[in-house]
C-alpha cells in the first residue's frame, strides 16, 4: 500500500549479527523527503553495515525496511527476500562507496550509463524505440556529469582520473537510476583532505536541490552544515538524535560527548 | 632426401600438430571456465568433486593420460579403442581444461567484492555483472598465466606420438630410423620456434589492446 503520508524511508528495529557477534543491536528511525541525515560514530559502531542494510548488500537478521510506505523488506517474512525482488528494490537506494569502485573498463559516462542501458534492455518496448531511448540515457549521463563538474572527462577512464574526480563520477552513476534515497558510505575516507572539498562540495549541491540523503561520514564540519538531522551511533545503537545544532552544539550522552572531544 | 621433400612431409606433421593444438584450445577454454565456477560453487559436493578432479589431472603426466584414454576402454571394458587422434583430443582437452580452470578461478576471485556490489546496488542481475563488468577484468589480468598454458600446449602436442600420432615430431622421428638423418628432427624446432613467435606476437598485441583500462 503507498500512502501519501508515510515516511520516504522506516526502519524499525533493525538487528543484524555476523556468526555470534551482534553489530546492529535494533534501530529505528524514518525519514522524511528532502531531508539530509547525516550517521556519525566510531568505528565498529554499525554506521556502514546499517548503510549496507539498506541496500540490501547484507540481511538483516530482524526488522523491516520500508520506502514510502511500502514494505521492502522483513526478516520475518521470507517473501520480501526473493532475490529477483530484491534486485528491483535495491533500486529506490543509491549508494556511494568509499571506495568508489567504478568499473574500470568503461569511460566516465559509461560507468553512469550502463546500469541505465541494461535496465532499458529489459523492457519489452524497447526494440521499437531503441534510438531515443539509449539517446535519452545519453542526454542524462551527461547531465550528470555536469551536475559534478566533470563535463569535460567524459571519456577519460577511471584511472586517468584523480580519487576526488572518480568519486564525483560515482556519485553521477549512483543518481542515474533516480533513486528515492542516495547513501553515502564514508565517501572521503579515501580521499586526501585536499581533494575531499570537491567532492563535499558536490553532495552539497544535491542537498541544495533538496536530494533525500543518508551519509555516513567522519567529517564533523560537514555533516554539521548539511545536515537536517544527526544520528550518532554506538555500540550498534542510536545513542543520540537531533538537529546538528543540539548534536554537536549541545551532546547530552555522556558518549557523544568524548567522541565530539576525540574527534573535533 | 631434398630440403624441400623433407620440409613439405615435416609440414604434413605440422598440419596436424596445428590441428591438435587448435581444437584442443577451442575445447578446453569454456570447459575451462564451466570447471572453475563448479570449483567456486557453494554446493559443496560439486565443489569437492571438482578440486579433485583438477587434482588428478595436474598430479598425473599428460602422456600417461594420453595412453589412458586411448587404451583404457579397450582394456577395462573391452571396449574397441577410439581413433588416435580423437584419444589424444580427448586427453588433451581434459588435461588443458583443469589447468585452465585454476587460471579462471585465480582470475575471477582475484576482481574485487567491490565491483560486485557496484553492480548490484545498480539493479544489475549476476549475468550482467559478471558478463558486463567481471569478465573482461578476469580476462586482462589472466592473459600473462594462460599465454604461458598455450605456448606449453605447443610443445605437448608431440606428446601425441606416444600412441603413434604422426605429429611434426614423429615424422621428423622417422628420418632417423629409415635413413639414419637427424637434421630433419632439428629442423623441427625451427616450425615450433615460428609458430610460437607468432602466439607471442598474439599475446603481446592482446595485452596492448586491453591495456586502455587498468585493474
Amino acid at each position: 500500500m503507498l500512502n501519501s503520508h508515510a515516511p520516504i524511508l522506516e526502519v524499525r528495529d533493525l538487528k543484524k549479527d555476523f556468526d555470534a557477534t551482534e553489530v546492529i543491536k535494533g534501530i529505528s528511525f524514518s525519514l522524511e523527503q528532502n531531508e539530509v541525515l547525516s550517521i556519525i560514530g566510531s568505528s565498529g559502531s554499525g554506521k556502514t553495515t546499517l548503510l549496507r542494510c539498506l541496500n540490501f548488500l547484507e540481511t538483516p537478521s530482524e526488522g523491516q525496511i520500508s520506502v514510502k510506505g511500502e514494505l521492502l523488506f522483513d526478516a520475518a517474512d521470507p517473501a520480501t527476500q526473493r532475490e529477483a525482488d530484491i534486485r528491483k528494490k535495491r533500486l529506490h537506494f543509491g549508494l556511494v562507496f568509499q571506495s568508489f569502485n567504478l568499473f574500470p573498463q568503461y569511460t566516465a559516462l559509461q560507468n553512469v550509463t550502463l546500469a541505465s542501458e541494461l535496465l532499458a534492455k529489459e523492457q519489452p518496448d524497447f526494440r521499437a524505440d531503441k534510438t531515443r531511448i539509449l539517446a535519452q540515457i545519453q542526454e542524462n549521463g551527461l547531465a550528470l556529469l555536469e551536475q559534478v563538474g566533470l563535463s569535460d572527462k567524459l571519456d577519460f577512464y577511471p584511472h586517468q582520473l584523480s580519487g576526488g574526480q572518480q568519486q564525483r563520477v560515482a556519485i553521477a552513476r549512483a543518481l542515474a537510476l533516480n533513486p528515492d534515497i542516495l547513501c553515502f558510505d564514508e565517501p572521503t575516507s579515501a580521499l586526501d583532505p585536499e581533494i575531499s572539498g570537491e567532492v563535499l562540495q558536490a553532495i552539497r549541491r544535491l542537498a541544495e536541490r533538496n536530494v533525500t540523503m543518508v551519509i555516513v561520514t567522519h567529517e564533523m564540519g560537514f555533516a554539521r552544515e548539511v545536515s537536517s538531522r544527526v544520528i550518532f551511533m554506538d555500540g550498534g545503537v542510536i545513542a543520540e538524535e537531533g538537529p546538528p545544532e543540539e548534536i554537536f552544539g549541545a551532546p547530552k550522552s555522556e558518549r557523544l560527548q568524548s567522541f565530539l572531544k576525540a574527534v573535533l | 632426401m631434398s630440403f624441400l621433400s623433407v620440409t613439405l612431409r615435416l609440414l604434413e606433421g605440422f598440419g596436424l600438430t596445428v590441428e591438435i593444438f587448435l581444437i584442443t584450445l577451442v575445447c578446453a577454454l569454456p570447459l575451462g571456465l564451466v570447471i572453475a565456477f563448479c570449483s567456486m560453487s557453494g554446493f559443496r559436493p560439486l565443489r569437492y568433486l571438482s578440486k579433485t578432479f583438477v587434482w588428478i589431472i595436474r598430479s598425473t603426466p599428460l602422456m600417461l593420460q594420453v595412453i589412458l584414454v586411448f587404451y583404457g576402454p579397450g582394456l577395462l571394458w573391452g571396449l574397441d579403442s577410439m581413433g588416435r587422434t580423437e584419444a589424444v583430443l580427448a586427453a588433451f582437452v581434459i588435461n588443458y581444461a583443469a589447468y585452465f580452470s585454476e587460471i579462471f578461478r585465480g582470475g575471477i576471485e582475484s576482481i574485487p567484492k567491490g565491483q560486485y556490489e557496484a553492480g548490484q546496488v545498480l539493479g544489475m542481475t549476476k549475468n550482467q555483472i559478471f558478463f558486463k563488468v567481471i569478465l573482461l577484468q578476469v580476462v586482462k589480468r589472466i592473459v600473462p598465466p594462460l599465454g604461458n598454458e598455450v605456448i606449453t600446449l605447443v610443445k605437448d602436442t608431440s606428446l601425441a606420438r606416444v600412441i603413434a600420432v604422426k605429429e611434426l615430431i614423429m615424422i621428423a622421428n622417422e628420418y632417423i630410423a629409415t635413413y639414419g638423418l637427424i637434421w630433419p628432427l632439428f629442423y623441427s624446432m625451427v616450425f615450433y620456434l615460428i609458430f610460437c613467435g607468432l602466439l607471442t606476437l598474439l599475446l603481446n598485441y592482446t595485452e596492448r589492446k586491453l591495456g586502455y583500462f587498468r585493474v
